[in-house]
C-alpha cells in the first residue's frame, strides 16, 4: 500500500505540498485532478524521490518507495525517449543495467496487450505516431512488472479517440498485473471513468477524496463541483437522458 | 532591481580580486629573479648585488608573497597605480598615453567589424542555404580560423607593399590607423556575423510569428518589432566576449604594427618585469571587462525583461 | 450572405495532405471542424483562413496556445495597437473595453507582456484581439487544450454568449467531439486530407456515416450518466 503521510514540499518561501496524505491500495487506481499548479507533478516527483519532502513521510508497505522500484508513464510521449535510440533499447537498456532478465514471453504478451506491433520497436520516437509512443511509454514502465506505477498526465498529448483506446488498454492490464496506479491529469472525465478514488488537489492541500461514482454526481466540495461542471461544459462528462 | 545590482556588483569584486591575484602570482612565478630583471631593466646592465637587494627591500619582495602582493594592492585600492619600478615614473601618465592610441584603435575596429556584420547577416538570411548565405557562413568561418597575425601579414603585403595604397608601420597620421583596425574588425566581424545570422534565423522560427501573419500584420512590421528584438538578444549577450576578443586583438595587433600603445606597453613592462606597469594594464582591461559586462547585463535585462524575473 | 471558400487544398514536402475541399458558412453559424491527430483539420482552417482573406473576408484565428499567438517580448497594450492597426482601424477604446468586460479580462494590465498575466487570461486576450473588426469569420484551433478545464469552459461559456449577439460565425478545430458536440450546429468530420462528411450536429451524433465520424461518435464522452 502506497502510503503519503502529511507530506509538506517547499520551493523557495512557497509551500508547493501542504501537508498532504493519500492512500493507494495494491491493485487500486487513485486519480488526483487539479489545475495547473496544484501541485500534482510535485507529488509524484515527492513520491519518486525527486524532490526533498520538508516534512511527512512517503512509504510503499511500510518501507522507503524507492525498494518497490514504481515506474512512470510521462506526459509526453516522444520526449519520454532518447531520439537517438530505438525503442527496443530505450525500453530494455534500463532493464538491463539492473540486470534483470527479460522474459520474451512477458514482452510480446504486453505488446500484445498494448497493441504494439514487435517491429515497431524497432523505429525510433520520431517515426512513430504520439499514440504509438506513448503506448511503448507504458510497455517501458509495466516490463519489470512494478507494484506501483505513477501516470503524470498519460494521456493529455493524445487526441480524443486514442486517449479512450489508451485508456481502456491501461485498465486492461492492470487487471492483468494488479498494480496499483496513481493517475494525475486535469482531465476529470479520464478519472471518473476509470478511478476507484477521486483526489482534488488545489494550492497545495487535498481538498477531497472521493469514491469516483460519488464524485460525478456528488461531489463533497465547491472546488469539486466547479472542476465536475467543467467537465460536463467540455463534454468530457455527458448527460443522457 | 538593487539586489540585481548588487549581486552584479559582487561578481564584479570577485572578478577583480581573482584577476590582480592571478597576474601577480604569475609574474611572482616566472623563471628568474624578479629583483635582478628590474636592476637589469633599469640600469641596461650588470649591477652589484647591494642594488638588486635594495631592490627587493623597496617592493617587498623580501617577506613573501602576500606582503608584497599587499604592498602593491594597498595603493591601487584608492586608485594609485604607484610608479614604475624601473624608471620610477607616474605609471598613469604613461598608461592614458598609450591609450590615446589603443582606444581609437579598437573603436574603429569595432566599427568596421559593425559595418560588414549587419549587412552581411541580413544579406545571408534572405535565402537561408541559398549560395549567399553558403558563401557568407564559408566567409565568416575562414575569418575566425585566420589568426590577426597572419591576417596582419597578409594585409600590408598587398595595401602596403605591392599596392603602395596605405601605410603600415607606427602611428604617424590617421591613416595609419586603417590597416590595424581593418586587422582587428576583420576577426571581429567574422564571428559577429555567425552569431547575428543564426540569432536571425531562430527569430524568424519562433512559434508566435505566423498567428500574426495571420492576423494581417505586415512584413516590415514583424521584422521590425518581432524578428529584431528577438535577434538582438543573442548578440547582446555575445558582445561581452567579443570585447575580450577585441582586447586581446588589440595588444597583438599594435605589436605587428609596431603602433606605439597598450599592446607595446605590456610587452614592455613584462619583460622588465615592471610589476606596477603590468598591473596597471591587466586591472584596467578587467575593470573595462568587467564594466563592460555589467552594462551590458542590465541592458539585456531591459531587452528581455523575462531574465531575472520570476515566472508569473 | 453565406461565404464560401472553394480549392481549399495543401501540399507538404510534396505530398497532399489536404486533398480539394470546399466550406460554406453562415453568418452567425458556428461549425465544427473535428477529427483524429493528423487528419488535416488544422490545416484545412489555415487554407481557410489565407483564401477567405485572399478574397477581402473579415478572417481572424486563435491558435491552439498563447504561446503561439504572443510575443514575449511586447505588452499586450503594443498586440493591440499592432492588431488595429492591421486592421487599418483607429484607435477606439470604447470596442477594447466592450470586448475586455464580455471576455472579462478588463482587469488585466495591458502595460504588462503576455507572461505576467495567467494563460486563460492571455487566452482570452488573443480571442479579444481577434474579435476586433468584428470579423465574418472566427477560426479556433484547438482552444481549450492548453488551458485548465476550468478555465477552457469558462472561456467557452464568455465566448458564446458574445458571439450569440453578432453576425461572426464560429469554425472550431478539435479532436474532441464531445466538445464540439456542446457549442456547434453543424460538423464537418475529416479523415487523411478529405472532409468526410457534413451536416448538422445531431445527425452526426444519431447517425453517423463515414467510418471516422463512427470512431469520433463511439469516443466522445468519457462517461454517460442518466439525468
Amino acid at each position: 500500500m502506497l502510503s503519503v503521510e502529511n507530506v509538506t514540499v517547499r520551493r523557495g518561501r512557497a509551500q508547493v505540498l501542504n501537508d498532504v496524505s493519500l492512500t493507494l491500495a495494491p491493485g487500486k487506481t487513485l486519480a488526483v485532478v487539479g489545475e495547473s499548479g496544484a501541485g500534482k507533478s510535485t507529488l509524484i516527483a515527492a513520491i519518486l524521490d525527486l524532490v526533498r519532502v520538508a516534512a511527512g513521510q512517503i512509504t510503499w508497505a511500510g518501507a522507503p518507495v524507492r525498494r518497490c522500484s514504481p515506474a512512470l508513464v510521462m506526459q509526453e510521449p516522444r520526449r519520454a525517449f532518447n531520439p537517438h535510440l530505438s525503442l527496443r533499447r530505450s525500453v530494455m537498456e534500463p532493464l538491463e543495467a539492473q540486470g534483470h532478465v527479460i522474459d520474451t514471453s512477458h514482452l510480446t504478451t504486453l505488446c500484445a496487450g498494448l497493441e504494439i506491433a514487435l517491429d515497431l520497436l524497432d523505429r525510433r520516437p520520431t517515426e512513430v505516431s504520439i499514440g504509438q509512443a506513448q503506448r511503448v511509454g507504458i510497455l517501458r514502465a509495466l516490463i519489470a512488472a512494478p507494484p506501483l506505477v505513477l501516470f503524470d498526465e498519460p494521456l493529455s498529448a493524445l487526441d480524443a479517440v486514442t486517449q479512450k483506446h489508451t485508456a481502456r488498454l491501461i485498465a486492461d492490464l492492470q487487471r492483468e498485473a494488479g498494480f496499483a496506479a496513481l493517475i494525475v491529469t486535469h482531465d476529470l472525465g479520464y478519472a471518473a471513468a476509470y478511478a476507484d478514488d477521486i483526489a482534488v488537489l488545489r494550492a497545495g492541500q487535498v481538498q477531497e477524496r472521493t469514491p469516483a461514482a460519488r464524485f460525478v454526481t456528488a461531489p463533497q466540495t465547491d472546488y469539486g463541483r466547479t472542476l465536475r461542471d467543467a467537465a460536463f461544459a467540455l463534454g468530457a462528462l455527458e448527460r443522457v437522458a | 532591481m538593487i539586489r540585481t545590482l548588487a549581486g552584479l556588483t559582487l561578481r564584479a569584486v570577485v572578478v577583480l580580486t581573482g584577476t590582480a591575484l592571478a597576474t601577480f602570482a604569475l609574474l611572482w612565478h616566472a623563471p628568474g629573479d624578479p629583483a635582478l630583471a628590474i636592476a637589469l631593466a633599469r640600469y641596461d646592465a650588470v649591477v652589484p648585488a647591494a642594488v638588486v637587494e635594495q631592490i627587493r627591500a623597496q617592493a617587498s619582495f623580501d617577506d613573501g608573497f602576500w606582503s608584497a602582493f599587499q604592498t602593491w594592492l594597498g595603493p591601487l585600492l584608492v586608485g594609485d597605480f604607484g610608479q614604475s619600478s624601473v624608471t620610477g615614473r607616474d605609471v598613469w601618465p604613461e598608461l592614458m598615453a598609450s591609450l590615446s592610441y589603443t582606444v581609437p584603435l579598437a573603436l574603429a575596429g569595432l566599427a568596421i567589424a559593425l559595418a560588414l556584420s549587419v549587412p552581411l547577416a541580413l544579406l545571408a538570411t534572405l535565402r537561408p542555404g541559398g549560395l549567399l548565405d553558403r558563401a557568407a557562413v564559408a566567409l565568416a568561418s575562414i575569418g575566425v580560423a585566420i589568426p590577426a597575425y597572419w591576417l596582419g601579414l597578409l594585409l600590408v603585403l598587398l595595401f602596403a607593399v605591392h599596392l603602395g595604397w596605405l601605410p603600415a608601420m607606427g602611428a604617424r597620421t590617421p591613416a595609419h590607423v586603417i590597416l590595424p583596425a581593418l586587422t582587428l574588425g576583420l576577426g571581429v566581424a567574422a564571428s559577429l556575423t555567425r552569431i547575428l545570422r543564426s540569432g536571425i534565423l531562430e527569430a524568424r522560427a519562433q512559434p508566435f510569428l505566423p498567428a500574426f501573419r495571420r492576423r494581417g500584420v505586415g512584413a516590415r512590421a514583424i521584422e521590425r518589432d518581432h524578428v529584431a528584438p528577438h535577434a538582438a538578444i543573442p548578440v547582446v549577450t555575445v558582445l561581452g566576449l567579443e570585447l575580450a576578443f577585441l582586447l586581446e586583438g588589440v595588444v597583438m595587433v599594435e605589436v605587428i604594427f609596431a603602433r606605439p600603445g597598450l599592446g607595446v606597453f605590456l610587452v614592455d613592462a613584462i619583460e622588465a618585469r615592471d610589476f606596477p606597469k603590468v598591473q596597471a594594464v591587466v586591472v584596467l582591461a578587467a575593470v573595462l571587462f568587467v564594466v563592460v559586462n555589467l552594462a551590458i547585463d542590465l541592458f539585456y535585462r531591459r531587452l528581455d525583461p523575462r531574465i531575472g524575473e520570476r515566472d508569473a | 450572405m453565406t461565404i464560401t471558400a472553394t480549392g481549399l487544398t495543401a501540399t507538404r514536402a510534396g505530398r497532399t495532405i489536404l486533398y480539394q475541399s470546399e466550406m460554406r458558412i453562415a453568418p452567425g453559424e458556428r461549425v465544427g471542424l473535428v477529427g483524429a491527430s493528423g487528419s488535416g483539420k488544422s490545416t484545412l482552417g489555415h487554407a481557410l483562413i489565407d483564401t477567405l482573406r485572399a478574397a477581402g473576408h473579415g478572417v481572424a484565428h486563435v491558435p491552439q496556445s498563447p504561446d503561439e499567438a504572443l510575443d514575449p517580448l511586447r505588452s499586450m497594450a503594443f498586440h493591440w495597437r499592432e492588431a488595429e492597426r492591421a486592421l487599418r482601424s483607429p484607435p477606439c477604446p470604447a470596442r477594447q473595453q466592450e470586448l475586455f468586460a464580455a471576455l472579462r479580462i478588463a482587469g488585466g494590465d495591458l502595460c504588462k507582456r503576455p507572461w505576467s498575466w495567467s494563460r486563460g487570461m492571455q487566452q482570452r486576450f488573443v480571442i479579444a484581439l481577434a474579435l476586433i473588426g468584428t470579423p465574418d469569420v472566427l477560426v479556433m484551433d484547438e482552444p481549450t487544450s492548453a488551458l485548465d478545464p476550468v478555465v477552457a469552459a469558462g472561456t467557452m461559456d464568455l465566448l458564446d454568449r458574445h458571439l450569440a449577439h453578432s453576425d461572426t460565425a464560429l469554425v472550431l478545430i478539435t479532436h474532441d467531439l464531445g466538445l464540439a458536440a456542446r457549442r456547434v450546429d453543424r460538423l464537418m468530420v475529416m479523415d487523411a486530407g478529405r472532409i468526410v462528411e457534413d451536416a448538422p450536429t445531431a445527425q452526426v451524433l444519431a447517425s453517423p456515416t463515414s467510418g471516422a465520424a463512427r470512431s469520433l461518435c463511439a469516443h466522445r464522452n468519457w462517461l454517460e450518466l442518466p439525468c
